[in-house]
Parts: C-alpha cells; structure tokens; sequence
C-alpha cells in the first residue's frame, strides 16, 4: 500500500519539521504575527505526498517559500465540513483553515453567502495556465473566489470477478444479477446526476420535474432490494472486500485501487458521466492570503501539477501536465488514459451538474434523502 | 447524607458544584438551546439570526419525515433488549453463581467491547459479515443458507447490510450494558434464600419467578433501559451494519442536520427523541421496586 505508507512517512516528516519550527513560531507568538504559516484543509490522499527520498507537494512548497504548512486530510464530507463551519462564519470570525478544498457547488453557496476572500488572482501568474474553461467557470462567474484543485469522473466501478462480465451502462446496476450488491452515492449531485442522464435528462439544469423519472426509479430499485448501500468515501473497502459487485464511483480513487487490484474497472456510462470540480478557496478573515496566494501559484506550476496528477490520477486544471507526462516513459500510459486527460470524444459524454434555486435544492436533498436515509 | 449532617456542609458544597456546573453548561444549557431552535425560524436558510415561532411546524415536519424510521427505530431498539435479556441473564447469572474467584475476570472479559470505539466495532462486524468472510462461507458450506433465508438471517444470500446485521450490532452493543446491572444485582441475593425456596419445594422455574426474578428487577430494568436507549439512539451501526432499508432515527437526524441544514427540523426530531427515552425512564421509575412483583 503505496499511500499508506507515504501518509505514515509524512506525518513523521511533519513532526520532524513542527520540533524545528517551535523557536521560530514561538518568537513570531510573542511579537503577534502570525506571518510565514498556512493551513490547509484537503481530502485524503489527494496530493503528492512525501516519502522517504522523495519530498511531497507541502514539503517542496515550504522548502521554495519559507512558509510553514499545517496540511490536514481531514476533510471527509463537505455537508458535514460545511455544517461545521457555517456559525463561525455566519458569526463574522474567521476558521482556523486558511485554504480548504471543497466541490464546486459548496463554493458556490459560500460565495453567494460572502464567506469567502476575494483572491489577488494578478499575484498568481501561474493562474494564467489554467484551462480556459475553468478559469471563469459557472459556479464562480467572475473567477475571484476559487481556483481549481482537481477535477473528476462520477461513473461506474465494478470488479470483473464478482460481476463474471462487462458493465456498459447505469442499467447494469438495476441488471436482476446484481441484485443486492449494487452501491449507490451519498453524494446527491453525482448519484442524480447519472440517474437522469440514464433516463434521458440533462443534469446541467436540474429541475424537479426534469428528475422525475429518475427519482421514481431510485425508489423502485431500493424498495426491490436491488441497493446495497448508499455511501460516501467508503465505496472503496466494499469494492475491495466484493461486497460490490458495481457501485457508482469516482474516477481517480479507482484508478489508484486498480494499482493493487487489476480486476476492478471503471467505466463512463453509455449515457455519460458526471464532471465534478473541486476548488480551492480562502474563507473570509483569513490572515494568511498571501501566504495562500504564494500556494495557489505553486500548485499551479506545471511540473507541480503533474506530479500530483501522478500521484491522485484525477484531472489536472493547469495546461502542459500532459505533455510533461508524456515525456517519461513510466508516465506516458497515463497521459494517454482518456479519464485522466479526457479527449474530446470523452469530454462529450460528460456533463456537470448545474446550479439549483434555493427551492429546488432544497427539494432535491429532501427527496434524495428519503431515499437514502429512511 | 442528609441523614447524616441534617444539612449541606460548605465542603459537600465544594464537591457537588463541579458535578452540577457541568451538568448545567454541558447539558442544561444546550438544551434549552435545541428547544429554542425547535421554536424557532431562521430569517435566512444558512444564518444564525431566528425568530422564535409559537407554530410547531419543525414538529410535524420531524413527524412526518420520521414516522416510519422512527417506529423501526422503537422496534430495533426494544429487540435487541430483549435479545441482551435472552442472553444476558442466563450469562449475568452463571457469573455470579459459578464465577467464583473468576467473576471480576468474567464481568471484566464482558466490558472489553467497550474498550473499542463504536466505530471500529461496527466495521470489525463488518468483514466478520462480509460477503467473503468467515462467518459466511462457513453458512454455504453447511448447506443452512436456504433456511436462514427464510427467517430472514440473510437477505438475497447475504449476511452484511441486513436487518439482522443491525440487530447483531446493535445487541453486541447493549449486552455488556445489560449484563453489568445485572452481576450487580445478582450478587446481593443471598444463596440461602433459594436453599430456603428450593427447603419448601419450589422447583427451579419457581423460585426463579418468586425469588431470582424480584430480586434482580432494579438492575434488570436499569439493564434493559441502559440497551434501549442507546440502542434508539444509533447512527453508527445502522450505517455500517444495515441495508439501505434499516435507516435508524440517529441517521436521519444527522441527515437533517449535517447534510440538508435543516438544523430547526433536526431540533424538533432530537426533542421526539428526548420524550421517548425520557418516558422509558418515566416507566422504570413506576416499576416495582426491589422484591415486589
């Protein structure tokens, strides 16, 4: 297990570095400045980590600008996160994250609340080897609140051997065969979404009645017994351990479990997949923007990028991470795997799930949760 | 105490106001808050500021969304009761009566399962039950799982994400509960007492019913509502252990809280909750004292 061992390694490299960096910190305590530090919330296994030989993405980070990084995977599920931080912020005090990362559509809520910082995108030169897509993208019209970490497939996964054929389609999870081993999302938009291309619908501008159908075919299936579960994260052990012949999934995770386990698949169904984006955003009050700003530009060089798309599998947001993997032998395979640099025959078949009244989101989550949760 | 002094000394003052400060701002406290949310309308969905409301909307709303989940819940719950009972008594009772110098090692041996986190618990049941795992492939190869079917052990020929998981979690969980009260209990009822019953003829299921089973009710019942509310009360188990189809009311109040924020609806359902576990207390507090049945 590649990462868990780069996790372990890296926090004993973290502890090495926070004895070293007592003295300082202490002085920096008494004079009242909190400059040169920078607290990152991200998901597990979701950057370059550090192992022994090989610094990772924090540590070259703090070796190239001096600044001290608190980095925490400890984000686990962004309602949850959210629900966390919305009376600090609701309060007007700042959180003890400076940067955290989190869905598009989460940031899209926080900026219509005014609970982020605007961010000196001219101090981040390196913002300009963004895709142009993502650069003003539609959670975030004017392009001043987030900038992009990765971005990703909701699809299918299965594992060949449980499943003894192929999947083409969502309508191999409501295949007879697969009859309670099937996993579905927690995750609303991902779940819905693929549920109403299958059915036909466009999930860009999801409405009720546009998800009508799907939603109707979400109760039949749980009510026959065809699910097994609804779950977040936690897709991966139950695929691992077969008690899922098929799940929906996201693409990098698999990509990473397949290193261990060739017999799991992942696949964009025939109907399409769900592109989702996660972001990088500073919460209002934060006293470190500029030491954010010096991360965000780092992150965003390209031989940067494409080490963490190495590592994470997922889809870079800066432009060149391609060509810089296709220049290495052991990396050349990877540039060419479509769902990590989808092609355009790929980039049609995905679709984003689009923004929602209040009202409507409101709607959606009742119902999904009726389904999951009752 | 009070027996004793007649009336409060500064120093059992001093001791007592650790106890009741905590109480008051741990528990007092919150919840008045979570009856005011319940009360309450937010002036905007993701705000702070409310207003109080004299409609009890996010009741009915609680009642509506919980009813079905709820009543399973209240079922679950008292089930794996009265499964602990099933085996806890018989348990709590060889114990006491043959445990000897052994007994403190035994009720030690029942407490381990607490010394793991919920979670972790959940998710060693979890490949204990697993569609590849021991306990399963031994059933296949006994040739059971067609009658385990029936009866509903397995569901579609699994054991994990069933009903039945759930229970199994949910009693492994409350059985060191049950079992503690009881030992308790048990051990003060005198030996000679069932000699003297067993002296005037009464059979074992008589003395039982007329000495054991009276003499044992206080930590019986504490037993029995130290599982059941816990028990009512789970998210953890639910999640990891049952179907999509044995959602418990801890998780749709999670739900309702963490994920939709709808934080006024949330306080309303976790009140529901409060009244039901606090009627159970209300119960045992009617029950029948120490010896009369």
């Amino acid at each position: 297990m590649r990462s868990h061992f780069g996790r372990r390694s890296f926090l004993c490299l973290g502890a090495g570095a926070a004895t070293a960096a007592v003295l300082p910190g202490l002085l920096a305590a008494c004079s009242g400045s909190r400059d040169d530090q920078l607290s990152i919330s991200n998901w597990p296994l979701y950057i370059d980590p550090s192992r022994p030989g090989h610094p990772g993405t924090v540590e070259r980070f703090e070796r190239a600008s001096g600044i001290r990084v608190t980095y925490s995977e400890d984000q686990n599920d962004s309602a949850t996160f959210f629900a966390k931080i919305r009376p600090e912020l609701a309060a007007g005090r700042a959180i003890p994250q400076d940067i955290f990362i989190t869905p598009y559509w989460l940031a899209s809520r926080l900026i219509g609340l005014g609970w982020l910082e605007e961010l000196p995108v001219s101090q981040i030169p390196n913002a300009a080897r963004l895709v142009p897509q993502l650069q003003r993208p539609s959670w975030d019209p004017s392009g001043r609140f987030s900038l992009p970490w990765q971005s990703g497939i909701a699809g299918i996964a299965y594992n060949r051997e449980v499943t003894g054929r192929d999947l083409t389609g969502i309508e191999d999870l409501y295949a007879p065969d697969l009859r309670g081993r099937v996993g579905f999302l927690t995750e609303m938009r991902d779940t819905m979404g693929l549920l109403m291309l299958a059915q036909g619908e466009d999930p860009g501008n999801p409405t009720m009645a546009r998800a009508e159908s799907a939603f109707r075919r979400l109760e039949k299936a749980k009510a026959a017994g065809q699910i097994r579960a609804f779950t977040g994260n936690n897709y991966q052990s139950d695929l691992l351990a077969g008690n899922f012949a098929a799940c929906m999934a996201w693409s990098g995770d698999v990509a990473q479990l397949a290193q261990d386990n060739p017999k799991l698949q992942f696949i964009v169904p025939s109907s399409g997949g769900i592109l989702w984006a996660d972001v990088m955003v500073v919460p209002k009050r934060s006293p470190h923007l500029r030491e954010a700003t010096a991360w965000m530009n780092f992150v965003y060089d390209p031989s940067e990028a494409a080490r963490i798309t190495e590592e994470v599998q997922y889809i870079s947001p800066v432009q060149g991470v391609q060509a810089i993997l296709s220049a290495h032998q052991d990396t050349a395979a990877l540039a060419r795997n479509p769902l990590v640099f989808p092609d355009a025959s790929m980039r049609n078949k995905l679709h984003t799930f689009g923004p929602m009244s209040e009202s409507e989101e409101i709607a959606f989550e009742e119902r999904f949760a009726a389904v999951s949760q009752a | 105490m009070r027996e004793v002094t007649g009336r409060w000394t500064l120093r059992q003052a001093v001791a007592v106001t650790p106890g009741l400060l905590t109480l008051l701002v741990l528990f007092v406290l919150p919840l008045l808050e979570l009856l005011r949310q319940s009360w309450s309308q937010p002036i905007s969905r993701f705000g702070l500021e409310t207003t109080l409301h004299a409609d009890a909307i996010h009741y009915r709303e609680a009642l509506a969304l919980a009813g079905p989940v709820l009543g399973r819940s209240v079922v679950m719950a008292a089930l794996a009761t009265g499964l602990c009972l099933l085996i806890g008594f018989p348990l709590a009772w060889w114990i006491v009566r043959y445990g000897g110098m052994w007994r403190p090692l035994l009720t030690g041996l029942v407490v381990t399962p607490l010394f793991l986190n919920a979670l972790v618990r959940a998710i060693a049941w979890s490949s204990l039950l697993a569609d590849r795992g021991p306990l399963l492939q031994l059933l296949q190869r006994s040739g059971l799982v067609p009658m385990l079917e029936v009866i509903g052990l397995l569901q579609d020929g699994r054991l994990l994400n069933t009903s039945a998981a759930l229970l199994a979690g949910l009693t492994y969980c409350g059985l060191p509960f049950l079992v503690l009260p009881l030992v308790a209990s048990l051990s003060t009822i005198p030996l000679e007492l069932l000699e003297a019953a067993a002296d005037l003829q009464a059979g074992p299921m008589r003395s039982f019913r007329l000495v054991i089973l009276p003499l044992a009710l206080p930590g019986l019942i504490s037993g029995c509502l130290l599982t059941f509310i816990p028990a009512l009360g789970d998210v953890v188990n639910a999640q990891v252990l049952g179907g999509p189809s044995d959602r418990m009311v801890g998780n749709l109040l999670q739900n309702l809280v963490l994920v939709q924020q709808r934080f006024n609806t949330g306080a309303a359902l976790a009140m529901v909750l409060l009244l039901i576990a606090l009627a159970a207390l209300l119960l045992e507090g009617r029950a029948p004292r120490n010896g009369q049945l």
